[in-house]
Formats: structure tokens, sequence, C-alpha cells
């Protein structure tokens, strides 16, 4: 995912320097203010008091790319406004991640058949990470979803990962 | 002078007032939901994740196969294969694609024998990739008792009851 990532011979020193990066990055997941439809609504509601994401580090949204690490796709991804979203993407700094919240930012959902306007699924123009399904999903899911990319973000190391032929 | 002490006064008496709203809510019970620990009791009728219920005698699928679901779908997100005649008849396959599905109940409004049911107050699924969300009938299979809109229970006494809850996805 980083540029770090990969490039080291496994020993004792990228196992520390991978605990302490998973540390700091699982517990400061930093995302966009960014919203597309309805699902938006539930984002926000998830970052306010009842469920308070701010818990997880993932309440800070920030309103620049640049400053962020996770894009949470909330909602209908038009062909018009898929472009826009890819710019987004590849604005944000590079440890970054993607969760892909709702139906429609997974696939389409509603508009996957009988549409000609909706792009059928965001992993069509960026990486996801996380498929968080609903319509919109509760509050509960998207944490739970949070939970997951935090599972995957401790997952991540700076040494060479061994191929399935070593 | 008279003004000035009036103005001061004024100031200090807003200053206690929005600190008595302060202190109200600093002895309130914080409305935060710690989540993956504490979770809410769901109403009895939100619509979550689909299980096909059994037939508690017998442990079998109440499912027939009649493919009523698939064709209400307006995500067409349910394929179902059938198999056997009459009363023999049950599904072999039965998957629902919760990349499309949108939640509208209309499966469990359509389907005639209650065989299945979104009132199970499961939200937690989420996956790496898409086809961890897709649910096969090992997936959606029941292991015990879930409410169904037939539920003569429900029908009696309109009381809410915590839905039985499963771990994991």
């Amino acid at each position: 995912m980083s540029v770090l990532e990969g490039r080291f011979e496994p020993g004792v020193v990228t196992t520390s320097l991978d605990l302490i990066f998973n540390w700091a990055r699982r517990n400061s997941p930093w995302p966009v203010t960014f919203g597309l439809a309805c699902c938006a609504i539930e984002m926000m509601a998830t970052g306010a008091a009842r469920f308070d994401m701010d818990r997880f580090g993932a309440g800070v949204f920030r309103p620049s790319p640049r400053q962020s690490d996770v894009m949470i796709v909330a909602g209908t991804v038009t062909e018009k406004m898929a472009p826009r979203i890819k710019t987004l993407y590849e604005q944000m700094a590079d440890p970054k991640w993607v969760i892909a919240m709702g139906a429609c930012a997974i696939s389409g959902g509603p508009f996957y058949w009988d549409a000609y306007h909706v792009v059928k699924g965001v992993d069509r123009v960026i990486p996801v990470d996380v498929y968080v399904p609903g319509c919109p999903p509760r509050p509960e899911a998207l944490l739970f979803g949070v939970m997951k990319l935090q599972e995957k973000i401790s997952q991540g190391t700076i040494a060479k990962r061994r191929s399935m032929h070593d | 002078m008279i003004d000035f002490a009036c103005d001061v006064w004024a100031g200090l008496f807003t200053i206690l007032g929005a600190m008595r709203v302060t202190l109200r809510h600093l002895f309130s019970h914080a409305v935060t939901v710690q989540y993956p620990t504490v979770r809410r009791t769901l109403p009895l009728r939100s619509l979550n994740r689909h299980v096909l219920t059994i037939d508690l005698g017998s442990g079998k699928l109440k499912c027939t196969a009649c493919d009523a679901c698939a064709k209400v779908c307006p995500t067409r997100c349910i394929a179902i294969v059938g198999a056997g005649k009459g009363k023999e008849r049950h599904p072999v396959e039965f998957v629902i694609d919760h990349n499309l599905c949108m939640y509208c109940n209309l499966c469990v409004e359509a389907c005639p024998f209650d065989a299945i049911t979104m009132w199970t107050g499961n939200f937690e699924i989420g996956a790496f990739n898409r086809m961890g969300l897709v649910f096969d009938q090992t997936a959606l299979h029941a292991e015990g008792f879930y409410p169904t809109p037939d539920t003569p229970a429900l029908v009696a006494s309109p009381a809410p009851q915590p839905a039985a809850a499963q771990p994991g996805a």
C-alpha cells in the first residue's frame, strides 16, 4: 500500500517498525469529508455523538484529501462523479484505504441492471479495501466496516512478503 | 454608571445560565453507544441480513423454491435452484447477493410460506471482496427461531421481542 511496503528483508527491525507503523495507522484512519448520496447521512450519524467514530480514531473528517487516509465512498457513484472520485483518490497521500459503503457504491445496487448513468461499483474506478453492504448501512455496520479496515491495516508490513513458491 | 453595572450583572447572569446547561450535561448519562461491546436493542421490525427460516420441529427449511421472492426482487439479487415435486420441493441452491440487495423487505412480503425473514438483527456484514457478500444456502440457513411477519406470538401481542442476533457474518 504505502511506498515503504514490501521493500525490506524480513527481520527484527521490520517487525518492530511494523508494530509501530500499524499501531499509528490503525488508530488514526482519518476520512475525507466526502459524501455522495443518502449513505452520507448515515455516515454523518456515525460521526456524531451516539455512535462516535472518534472512538476508533476515524472521526476526524479532513476537508482535504492530502490530509486524509481513508476515503469512505458513501453513495451512488454516477458516471459524471467517477472522474472526480478518481482525482480525489489520487490526491490522497500514500498509505490510503477505501471503504465502499452501501449497495450503490459496492455494485451499483438498485441501479445495477437498468441504469445507464451509474458506475457498477466504485471498484471499477478505484481499488476498494472494505465493502459494507446495506441500503444504507446502519451506523453500527459502518463501524463494523471501520473495524474490518483496522484489521486489514494491522496486517500491513514493510517486509518483503514470501511468495507461494519459497 | 448604573447602566454599566446592569450590563456587568447581565453578563455574569448569562454566564451562569450557560454554565447551568454545561453542568446539567456534565452529570447526565453519555448518549454514546459503545458499539463493539454494547449493542443497541434494535426494533423488532428493523431490516437486516436475510435468514431462511426453518421448521422448528423437523429442522428443515420452509422454503419451497417457488421463486416468488426472486421474481419480486427489484434488484434481482436472489437466485434459486429448486428440486423435487409437490411437497418434496426444496431449494438446492439459494443465493442472495448482498452487493445488490437494497433491504426493501419485498421478498419477505412475497413469500407465501414464511420461509425468509429480515428481522434478524444481524447487520454485521462487511467483507474484503465482493464474493464475501454473496451468501449461499449454508450461510443463510437459520440455526434457531427467527421472528417473521406471520409469527403467531407477534400477531397476538405486538410487544417487541429482542431478535436473536448471531455473531459474525
